[in-house]
């Protein structure tokens, strides 16, 4: 057991944790922030994506003790008191979102993403969340959100209806 | 249900809005299955099988069960319970022979998930191995070993299948229409060929998670990733022998289906570990590996097409023969072929036909519904098949599928007379062949095509499904309104993400004529406090509850307009209601508000009239039949969604490299409920089907053993594999009994897919390929003639390579 | 993770040679952890003990000087090499490679180092590293050694490094720097993989450096060439060094004839 003192979400934490959990297990264990989701446990999928110290990272492939110290940010602290962040938003209006369970992942690497590169062009968007894997929107809602989040959406994604 | 309603006078179908379930979701506040903590919960862990097909001969737990901390240890000796959907055929835990690779032979419950691993670790198995049947069409065969000796002893449903004992069959279905041989005869030209495709993992990002708690007097909970809570309970109730008020099965959030989680698959096991535990809830939630490994998969299938073709480009005769790889447990598979059975020829009309189709039992990873259910496999054969026929004849591959679509006045291969009102295959066709600018290349490509040195080639394809399910599939929407006028909707479909809660809430909406925002559909589903529904499967979600809906606000607006006609003492044919008001037609401010009477109305006295405000739908699909066992014919299908892919792709003729520029699809969807989730379907299930025609699949070794068991080698699209250009769109032919002309479209944007890209790269550089995936190498192979080294078939050392 | 272990982080390189000495106990490296944690997952490997070398500051170090060149510490993550302009500037090659490795998320955490250690033979980072002539610099009780990258593998997932050893640093001399480079890598999707083939060149003023993955038990240094020699007779001595095998990423045949299509593309693309 050892004892870490993290920064997460902008709150301190110190707990006394066993040295082989991950910072997955630990973020949704021991602080019960469920939001970061383990897709696949091996650094491959990118659902447990936060971000440590600006980077995003796999939590799945980081140890607990290795964030002693760490500034840590999870979805949950995207969001002001009861209201979504912008980004969250636009996740929203364009159906970024089907099952949601790579959300909070994506929404983190897309976090660092744009503190590098505010107007990211859609291949570096693409490359950005190429560690994040969603199995039901296709990317293409998700590209078009973060478009739309740094003003570069020319029109809107559409569904042509023709009768 | 379609009311006679112009889209513009609509005021919240057909309208782009948020989904109900995603400020959850996107604030990371939903929670799914694996987010649950119970007091005093256990965890589990699993001792998989490292064979194909072999004897177990002894297994020792005695080690595990003497770890501290370990609660319970359960091995199939104990538990002579099967488990089955449509043939009970599944043990709990491989009893005495284990029948695929991965296949839970031991579990252990335990206070910590480190105690649990380290309790399995410590199980041994000894096992001998067996000779394992590895390809369907091997299995068929007479000497083949058998999966399943005691096939004949095993119940299962006898309206519908047909498993043959004393082989590998564990459904045949039959379809015969016209006559076969003179049909041939008519024909110029006989096309036969035949495609293959492996196994393919559904592959939700949330693995399968199940929690149970086994209480004194046989009272179970059950937490569960499933998408059809009431099938789980109905299908444990069964193997278990228990009555269904005693088992209460609670869905929350799904991570992602596709139809993987739509049987019953890991709550028998916790249930019983729980009770072994004393009680204790007990959760396992699947590893990626055991995902691949222990849990279902989509069949494989080798089709073979004989089609008979006349010089006008007519198909004259058509015989299909589909071996479909079941893996070592019949699950949806039967179904997956019996519904294939009678749509696998795809939207076109055969006026002969012959399909037989077979589910094999191999010792393999079982294969379930998935996405498409049957269509996406089978159209891989149909849809390259078409191309085939058309070369053949030396027609445009779209002409000749122009000649051959289903029209008003054709006869499907079951008997159904299409309609007018049945949706236009044709017109999406050509709605996809406009998008792309098929048949020529822009000038913008030629100086692609000279910039790149990379060949352009382009292609369309037509599909169509229909829900499979039985033919009186039925559902229950329930309304309650609450004491500010709101109204809470409960039904049991689960929000496995594909947006029906959202379609279904806007359904309901529209016939209140309230706002959006005033309807909160309960989105985690319980079957102790919802009403029944089959399953979340199908696409019939939207069709069947969508309807259900409409009742429900009728029932709800019924009994609102029964009091609030005695408050403003008018008839109730009299009455209307708009602005959450019910009001006199003729005297429109004469009104009272829902919020008035939500829970009954009380005169200035204290009187009190009405009581709280609910409204019942009942639904249940009309006029359809099973199937006749020996011809196919019937009525099967609830709506016909047509649909067609363009794609656009360019081939390096000397590498195989290639990149897929743009794909348009499109739906007849009837009525686009929510344009956004629609798109979002079509998109999302277009990129799954490119996954499938691109990269994915299962490859097993020689012995059996699955070789790649996570995304380190089955990979699966990222952003990076998106097209550089997608378009969707949709045709609106309303379906009339669809909910204000809506059909659905959940699963349609993957079908077909895999066979576009094949027909665009043969158009581009001629490679000529009949198994999928299509990965660079195979291209390659193509265009240098090479054997095609189909690994996904088990036939050479490693990695099946020859 | 469901193995259980201990976790050490020594701060300074004396406590790590010392850690590292005592052989009571079986202990495994972690750096960046992209490779080990997942393993130690699968029970593929079950240290008793974990030692962290992050903690080291001298590993955190990147710098350049002309006599030494480019001298990248055991705890450097791939992507903190290829946001430093040095590296951008005087080493594209590395920059290149690091490109293509993994996801952005693995390359925040994974170190050059490591990956190199891992001695897999499709690591990315070890063609850029071969063509550049790195040498790494490796530490025990029982010294300091210097060794050339090219005899550091010793087999799949094998290299020199002794139980008691632990690769410091790697420098990539200034002789190569300023080289044109190119680095292809065949993969299965777009999005990130393994190397199926991967190929990097160098060119300096005279000389050709060729460095080949996933086609040999260990990444592979191809060869040096003058410029003045033909790509045709640079391609055959290439192909001489390499012997990949069938498996169910790629077939033998293809991944020789991908190589030989990339070399082709490469040279071209160098020469320019």
């Amino acid at each position: 057991m050892k004892t870490i003192k993290v920064f997460v979400n902008g709150e301190r934490y110190t707990r006394n944790i066993p040295e082989h959990i991950t910072l997955l297990r630990f973020i949704r264990d021991e602080l019960g922030l469920i939001g970061t989701k383990e897709g696949c446990g091996a650094g491959e999928c990118g659902a447990c994506t936060v971000t440590m110290n600006g980077r995003a990272v796999n939590s799945c492939m980081v140890l607990a003790v290795e964030a002693d110290g760490a500034r840590i940010e999870t979805v949950e602290g995207e969001t002001a008191s009861t209201k979504p962040s912008k980004l969250q938003e636009l996740f929203e209006e364009h159906h970024a979102v089907q099952c949601g369970f790579c959300t909070a992942g994506m929404i983190m690497s897309i976090k660092e993403l744009l503190k590098n590169n505010p107007k990211p062009s859609v291949e570096e968007i693409k490359q950005g969340i190429e560690g994040n894997l969603c199995r039901c929107t296709g990317y293409q809602q998700i590209v078009e959100a973060v478009l739309d989040y740094t003003g570069q959406l020319e029109s809107p994604g559409e569904l042509k209806i023709v009768r | 249900m379609l009311d006679e309603l112009k889209s513009d006078a609509l005021k919240v179908v057909g309208k782009e809005k948020k989904r109900v379930d995603t400020l959850d979701k996107v604030t990371g506040r939903t929670y799914y299955t694996g987010d649950i903590r119970l007091p005093g919960m256990l965890h589990a862990k699993v001792k998989r099988s490292p064979h194909a097909r072999a004897r177990i001969i002894r297994i020792d737990t005695s080690k595990a069960e003497k770890l501290d901390g370990v609660r319970a240890v359960v091995t199939g000796e104990e538990l002579d319970i099967r488990v089955g959907l449509y043939v009970v055929d599944k043990y709990i835990l491989a009893r005495k022979v284990v029948r695929h690779f991965g296949e839970a032979v031991a579990a252990v419950a335990a206070d910590t998930i480190e105690i649990a691993q380290k309790a399995v670790d410590l199980i041994e198995v000894e096992y001998e191995p067996l000779p394992a049947v590895l390809d369907p069409v091997v299995a068929y065969g007479k000497k083949a070993p058998l999966v399943h000796p005691e096939l004949g002893s095993y119940e299962y449903v006898k309206a519908v299948f047909t498993p043959v004992p004393g082989t590998n069959i564990a459904n045949h279905t039959k379809l015969r229409k016209g006559e076969i041989k003179k049909g041939f005869a008519e024909s110029d030209f006989i096309v036969e060929r035949e495609y293959t495709n492996p196994s393919v993992q559904h592959v939700p990002m949330e693995t399968h998670v199940s929690i149970a708690r086994w209480l004194a007097g046989d009272q179970i909970t059950i937490w569960t990733s499933a998408q059809s809570p009431f099938t789980v309970r109905n299908l444990f109730c069964y193997s278990f022998k228990l009555s269904h008020k005693n088992v209460r099965v609670i869905v929350p959030n799904i991570g992602g289906a596709f139809g993987g989680k739509a049987g019953i698959h890991l709550e028998p096991l916790v249930a019983v570990l729980s009770k072994k535990a004393g009680g204790r809830p007990v959760r396992l939630v699947a590893t990626r590996e055991e995902e691949f490994s222990m849990l279902p998969c989509r069949s494989a299938l080798t089709y073979r097409i004989k089609t008979g073709v006349t010089k006008d480009g007519k198909i004259a005769a058509q015989k299909m023969t589909m071996f479909w790889d079941s893996g070592a447990y019949a699950d949806y598979a039967v179904n997956v072929t019996r519904a294939s059975g009678y749509s696998g020829a795809g939207p076109y009309e055969i006026p002969n036909a012959w399909l037989d189709a077979y589910t094999m039992y191999t010792n393999k990873s079982f294969g379930t519904a998935y996405r498409g259910f049957g269509h996406v496999e089978f159209s891989w054969g149909i849809e390259r098949h078409m191309d085939l026929c058309a070369q053949t004849i030396k027609m445009d591959p779209y002409e000749f599928r122009r000649r051959n679509t289903l029209k008003p006045g054709s006869i499907t291969l079951t008997g159904e007379e299409i309609n007018r009102n049945t949706g236009n295959v044709t017109r999406c066709l050509d709605e996809a062949a406009k998008a792309i600018g098929y048949g020529k290349l822009s000038a913008k490509e030629k100086a692609r095509q000279k910039r790149t040195g990379m060949k352009i080639g382009k292609a369309v394809v037509a599909l169509h499904k229909a829900p499979a399910m039985p033919p009186f599939t039925g559902t229950v929407v329930i309304l309650r309104m609450n004491e500010d006028g709101t109204v809470t909707a409960n039904f049991s479909l689960t929000e496995v993400g594909a947006g029906t809660y959202t379609s279904v809430a806007q359904i309901i909406a529209e016939r209140l004529k309230f706002p959006l925002e005033k309807i909160k559909v309960s989105i985690d589903t319980d079957t102790e406090h919802d009403p029944y529904d089959w399953q979340t499967v199908a696409s019939k979600g939207l069709l069947l509850t969508g309807n259900a809906g409409i009742l429900a606000a009728e029932d709800l607006l019924s009994k609102a307009y029964e009091v609030a006609g005695q408050i403003l003492r008018a008839k109730t044919c009299d009455l209307d209601n708009d602005d959450e008001k019910i009001f006199v037609r003729h005297h429109p401010k004469h009104s009272i508000t829902f919020r008035q009477i939500a829970v009954g109305y009380a005169y200035s006295d204290g009187n009190g009239i009405g009581g709280p405000l609910v409204g019942v739908g009942r639904y249940i699909a009309q006029g359809l039949t099973n199937i006749d066992k020996e011809t196919g014919q019937g009525n099967p299908a609830l709506a016909w969604t047509y649909g067609a892919h363009g794609l656009i792709v360019e081939v390096d003729s000397n590498t195989g490299e290639y990149n897929v520029l743009k794909v348009a699809s499109v739906f007849d969807v009837g009525r686009a409920v929510n344009p956004r989730s629609v798109r979002g379907q079509a998109i999302g299930g277009m990129i799954q089907g490119l996954g499938t025609a691109m990269c994915e699949g299962y490859i097993y070794d020689k012995e059996g053993r699955l070789l790649n068991i996570n995304f380190t080698d089955n990979k699966i699209p990222t952003a990076l594999d998106v097209p550089e250009e997608i378009e969707s769109i949709v045709v609106e032919t309303p379906q009339i009994d669809g909910p204000y002309g809506a059909r659905g479209v959940g699963e349609h944007s993957m079908i077909a897919v895999c066979a576009a890209l094949g027909n665009a790269i043969q158009n581009a550089v001629g490679a000529d390929i009949s198994h999928m995936p299509i990965r660079q190498e195979d291209v390659w192979r193509a265009l240098k003639n090479k054997s095609s080294i189909d690994n996904f078939i088990t036939r050479c050392s490693v990695g099946c390579r020859r | 993770m469901n193995y259980e272990f201990t976790y050490i982080a020594p701060s300074r390189s004396e406590e790590l040679v010392e850690l590292l000495s005592n052989n009571s106990n079986t202990k495994m490296i972690l750096a960046g952890g992209t490779d080990l944690i997942p393993s130690i997952r699968l029970g593929a490997f079950k240290p008793d003990t974990v030692i962290d070398i992050k903690k080291i500051p001298e590993h955190r170090i990147i710098k350049y000087d002309e006599k030494d060149g480019l001298s990248i510490g055991a705890a450097v993550t791939v992507n903190e090499l290829i946001e430093n302009r040095i590296a951008q500037s005087k080493y594209r090659a590395l920059v290149l490679a690091g490109k293509e490795l993994a996801s952005n998320q693995i390359r925040n955490r994974a170190t050059v180092i490591g990956n190199i250690c891992n001695a897999s033979p499709c690591a990315d980072m070890a063609l850029p590293l071969l063509c550049l002539g790195a040498k790494v610099i490796l530490v025990s009780a029982r010294g300091r050694r210097e060794m050339l990258l090219q005899d550091f593998f010793a087999g799949v997932k094998k290299t020199q490094l002794g139980l008691d050893e632990y690769c410091e640093r790697i420098t990539v001399p200034s002789e190569y720097s300023n080289s044109s480079a190119g680095f292809k890598k065949l993969k299965r999707i777009k999005g990130h993989d393994l190397a199926l083939v991967s190929v990097c060149a160098t060119q300096n003023q005279n000389l050709i450096r060729i460095a080949v993955g996933s086609s040999a038990p260990t990444p592979v240094f191809a060869g040096e060439f003058d410029k003045k020699v033909t790509h045709e007779k640079i391609i055959r001595e290439v192909l001489k060094k390499v012997n990949p095998i069938d498996d169910i990423r790629a077939s033998r045949e293809y991944r020789l004839f991908m190589l030989e299509a990339y070399l082709k593309r490469l040279l071209k693309e160098i020469s320019r």
